[in-house]
């Protein structure tokens, strides 16, 4: 029987020997090595490119520069805004929102999910409700919000509580409905308990589907903080975004736009890091 | 549950010494089983009075087209799928829930995804109350018994269709079932992968001395493997004809080409050809 399982392990080897078989017929690797060099030379460029066109137009007059304040600009406002100390304010302020709605949300959303997925009853009374409300887009429940809540912190942490929820809600469901019914029978003719069934096969194989959900979270929060900061506050980075758009500091305004953006790009990339672990077995 | 495992120890030595202990007790007895569906076109009998017995040791294949109730038999005597009419002894105790005597093997092999092989074949005994150390020791013994030492830590996606089932038919062994369940076990391989499978299992059978019942549409796995072909027949699943296969132990695939395995696949062939016109008809006045 180890003859059949060395059989297939063979079968694997061959795509790496491949790779090095390439080497040895001169035609091909070269020509396929030179257009690899190029892509990598022109991935390189392609955002300092893009900074120096930028530049040149704003500075070439076609535009009005002060609506239009070329990279320098922005990068000196930038400069200003970290020196003035109202940036480590400001940062803190918007990933303290963005966290605590995304962990309050998500945690409701995954209880919710497994809740519904599992027991029918408990999806009949919650979910026809949860349809309605999810596809209200949370930005439209900011009036409201300063109704209930004023200015204060627990109307942001609402909105992106609201924001996050369902779509981990849903994720999590989905997930829960779409475990293979085959595992759970697998599961009980080998002597697992109806109630262990939770913990030993439905989470974790819900658990591909609950850390897309959970991911896409990740942006949806940052979406609803930009409303809840606009809705009025008094630190963060879209509140100064804001601030700056009435004072004229479009250089400020654009330093902003590349904070919030570099900010969520780190999030999304460090929560796919993670995610990457959190699923370990593909 | 230590008293169900003392009891189970004590049958397994008390049966090692004959084989065919045909005056014993039936490991399996199914009686007048007959299964009922709902569906949108009214009620439709999947299963109609069948009753066959399996002796302990025994390899019994059932053989049928696809539809027509085989599986269904299986997963009833699994305790998968009720409720249904009739009588389902196993082991001389009736049939509910799922017992972990008795071991599955689907067609797929549904191995978790999440656990390694060595864990997947772990979870049975964990799930018995076993330590984990003990749980690892058992798998262990059965991850070198199906040839798949170095994969010990792989996880089920890393492996090829054959060898995933090869885990799973060890997962399945790893309770020590006194009956193993297997329904198209082998039904997704390719014909290569399926032959060396068969082997395999024949090997396997020699040292482990469950019961099996194996469900399969090809008539010439079922002659190759089993001790005893039962023949189904579809719309209204029946058993048709019982045959008996005498060719001599050890086999292997080679007996393909016997004379003796040719006359018993023509008989066999004969009545599921008649059994399909019969059925082709009805279906088509109908």
């Amino acid at each position: 029987m180890e003859i059949g399982a060395e059989a297939i392990v063979q079968n694997k080897t061959p795509k790496r020997a491949a790779v090095t078989a390439g080497a040895d017929r001169p035609g091909r690797r070269p020509t396929s090595g030179r257009f690899r060099r190029l892509n990598v030379l022109v991935g390189v460029l392609s955002i300092p490119l893009f900074v120096i066109l930028w530049e040149l137009i704003s500075r070439s007059g076609i535009v009005n520069m002060v609506l239009f304040p070329p990279p320098t600009v922005v990068a000196a406002a930038v400069l200003e805004w970290m020196r003035s100390g109202q940036f480590f304010w400001d940062v803190a302020a918007s990933l303290y929102r963005v966290s605590a709605g995304f962990l309050l949300g998500s945690a409701l959303g995954v209880l919710l999910g497994i809740l519904t997925g599992q027991f029918p009853v408990v999806s009949s009374l919650l979910s026809p409700l949860f349809q309605i409300l999810r596809p209200i887009p949370p930005i439209a429940f900011v009036p409201i919000v300063i109704l209930w809540f004023g200015l204060s912190e627990a109307g942001k942490l609402f909105l992106v509580v609201w924001g996050v929820f369902f779509t981990v809600w849903l994720s999590t469901h989905i997930g829960v409905q779409k475990v293979d019914r085959g595992l759970i029978r697998a599961a009980l003719m080998l002597g697992t308990p109806r109630r262990q069934m939770l913990q030993e096969i439905i989470l974790l194989g819900a658990l591909p589907y609950i850390v897309v959900g959970l991911r896409t979270a990740v942006s949806i929060s940052f979406y609803t903080l930009v409303a809840a900061e606009l809705a009025g506050t008094f630190a963060g980075v879209v509140y100064r975004i804001e601030i700056a758009q009435q004072n004229l500091q479009t250089g400020q305004v654009m330093g902003g736009l590349a904070a919030l953006g570099l900010i969520s790009f780190i999030a999304d990339r460090l929560f796919a890091a993670l995610a990457e672990r959190t699923v370990w077995w593909r | 549950m230590s008293g169900y495992r003392s009891t189970t120890k004590l049958a397994l030595a008390s049966s090692q010494p004959s084989v065919k202990a045909a005056s014993k007790q039936p490991a399996i007895q199914v009686s007048n089983l007959s299964i009922v569906f709902d569906t949108n076109r009214g009620q439709m009998i999947a299963v109609d009075r069948v009753s066959f017995d399996v002796a302990a040791g025994e390899f019994v294949c059932i053989v049928g087209p696809s539809g027509c109730g085989k599986s269904t038999v299986l997963n009833t005597i699994a305790g998968l799928e009720l409720p249904f009419e009739g009588e389902i002894l196993v082991e001389g105790s009736p049939v509910g829930n799922p017992r972990p005597d008795i071991g599955m093997v689907f067609q797929q092999p549904h191995l978790f995804p999440w656990k390694s092989v060595r864990r997947n074949i772990a979870h049975g005994p964990r799930m018995l109350g076993r330590s984990a150390k003990e749980a690892c020791a058992i798998a262990d013994d059965l991850i070198a018994m199906i040839g798949l030492k170095r994969f010990a830590d792989a996880y089920p996606n890393t492996l090829s269709g054959g060898m995933q089932q090869r885990v799973a038919i060890a997962r399945a062994l790893a309770n020590e079932p006194r009956v193993l369940l297997m329904d198209e076990p082998f039904g997704a391989l390719d014909a290569q992968t399926r032959a060396v499978m068969q082997d395999n299992l024949l090997e396997l059978r020699d040292r482990i001395k469950a019961t099996i019942v194996f469900v399969t549409h090809d008539i010439d796995e079922a002659i190759v493997l089993a001790d005893r072909v039962l023949i189904m027949s579809a719309g209204p699943g029946r058993i048709l004809r019982e045959v008996a296969v005498n060719l001599p132990r050890p086999r292997s695939s080679a007996i393909l080409i016997e004379p003796t395995y040719l006359a018993l696949k023509r008989d066999c062939l004969e009545v599921i050809r008649a059994e399909g016109l019969r059925a082709f008809n009805q279906s088509d006045s109908s």
